[in-house]
């Protein structure tokens, strides 16, 4: 099920949230809207959690995670880490990485099983992404951009790429995480993706600016509507891909 | 809120105090007031200044390994809340700073030990080796206050010591002397003086004029 969705007029929903297999955050914000979509899809299935890091309301592109970890940067107060911890299932593991690049969300893109890093992460913080999320670690660009999580958005299904990727890279990149890819935008062509929206297995929101095209795109790549087989990006949607910019 | 520590000489932050420095590599100082902002921007190294705790650990002033220094640590992976395990570790924390205070009181002392013997060795040292600079009458009179004590102990005479009067407060007059001495009032301008060698008795030395 793909959603649209806005927060405080903003299509930038990747920015004010992050949502996983086993766990979803929101900011806090003046109006409960953007919570209650989540709230209507989710509710009863994972936990979604209001809350802030370093005071702020871009939890989205501050955090990384996946169904089994949380990582959260240097500049998260212990209130908000207690918050966080007493919010989110025992079974998630959350840290707090002292890393020079804080803005996690940004520089990590990672599902249940392969994470891909901006290429100037730390040595350590890589082995804590590896340990805390259980993931394998790859520092990889994506269209020449070295922010992994921002031009990326990957579930364990599948995963959008910034629209001007290359058929090579895309291939690399799929090759590395074993999952379809495919180069598309977001909120009427924002290359944005991963700040664009967020993803899981079963569920996407994307900004409320974003086009039914773009919204099939995404439906069929991350497996979201009924019936969506591998082969059906290839065939009935193949000319609505914005590999066809090319 | 978290009460940080300075950067510069480790005294606890309070919420609204000091000033906060963030390096273009990202890395914050946080300082608990202009004294140590100042220094920090003049480059001087806190482990060079005696004011700071990081000299005092450097210079082994104060406990650096302890089991009880361990406890207090910015820790990145947070516990769920329990509110027994609240309840125990604020007794815990209790426990510790008791545990700590005493081992700090033990290292001081442990420190200090000996400190006092050795001011006393230092001060008869320099008695001994400025006797030139008391009056002729005075000098030898530590050597023989010892010999004193010495005989007293040992029922030995004391013959070869008839040089001497005899003088019942020698210890003062020694401590006036010496104060006089420190003053460098009585610069006194000597061919010749004598110099007292432990266990030797009394040389007699040149002086250049």
């Amino acid at each position: 099920m793909a959603v649209r969705a806005a927060f405080e007029n903003s299509n930038e929903v990747g920015v004010f949230s992050t949502l996983t297999n086993s766990y979803a955050l929101v900011a806090v914000g003046a109006s409960e809207n953007f919570y209650s979509v989540f709230e209507a899809e989710l509710q009863d299935v994972i936990p979604i959690t209001h809350c802030t890091i370093a005071g702020t309301r871009i939890v989205g592109r501050l955090t990384a995670g996946n169904k089994k970890g949380l990582l959260v940067p240097t500049s998260t107060t212990d209130q908000e880490l207690q918050h966080l911890r007493n919010s989110i299932p025992d079974t998630v593991k959350i840290q707090r990485i002292e890393e020079r690049l804080s803005a996690l969300g940004n520089v990590i893109c990672a599902n249940d099983h392969v994470a891909l890093v901006h290429p100037d992460l730390e040595r350590e913080s890589e082995e804590i992404i590896a340990d805390v999320l259980g993931v394998e670690v790859f520092r990889q660009t994506i269209a020449d951009n070295v922010l992994t999580g921002s031009y990326m958005a990957l579930s364990n299904q599948g995963g959008i790429v910034h629209p001007k990727t290359s058929i090579q890279d895309q291939d690399e990149l799929s090759s590395l995480l074993q999952v379809p890819l495919v180069a598309g935008s977001v909120n009427r062509g924002s290359p944005v993706v991963g700040a664009g929206m967020v993803v899981n297995d079963w569920m996407a929101v994307t900004g409320l600016d974003t086009t039914a095209t773009e919204l099939s795109v995404v439906e069929s790549v991350f497996k979201l509507g009924e019936g969506m087989g591998p082969g059906a990006i290839n065939t009935t949607n193949k000319e609505t891909m914005v590999e066809s910019f090319y | 809120m978290r009460i940080e520590t300075c950067y510069f000489c480790s005294q606890p932050v309070y919420p609204s105090k000091g000033i906060t420095f963030v390096r273009n590599d990202a890395k914050m100082f946080r300082f608990c007031r202009s004294k140590c902002h100042k220094n920090f921007k003049m480059k001087r190294n806190p482990r060079k200044l005696a004011w700071t705790k990081a000299f005092r650990r450097a210079h082994g002033k104060e406990m650096t390994v302890d089991s009880t220094l361990a406890f207090a640590q910015r820790r990145n992976i947070p516990v769920r809340y329990n509110r027994d395990l609240v309840a125990t570790t604020l007794q815990a924390m209790q426990r510790v700073s008791e545990i700590r205070a005493r081992r700090e009181r033990q290292f001081y002392k442990n420190r200090m030990k000996g400190n006092k013997e050795k001011q006393l060795e230092a001060d008869r040292k320099l008695v001994a080796e400025n006797q030139h600079l008391l009056p002729p009458q005075y000098r030898d009179q530590v050597e023989e206050v010892l010999q004193e004590v010495e005989a007293q102990t040992n029922e030995m005479d004391l013959e070869e010591n008839e040089l001497e009067e005899e003088d019942l407060d020698v210890l003062e007059e020694e401590k006036l002397e010496e104060q006089k001495v420190k003053k460098g009032k009585n610069k006194v301008v000597q061919k010749k003086k004598q110099r007292l060698v432990r266990g030797k008795g009394v040389e007699e030395m040149d002086v250049d004029g």
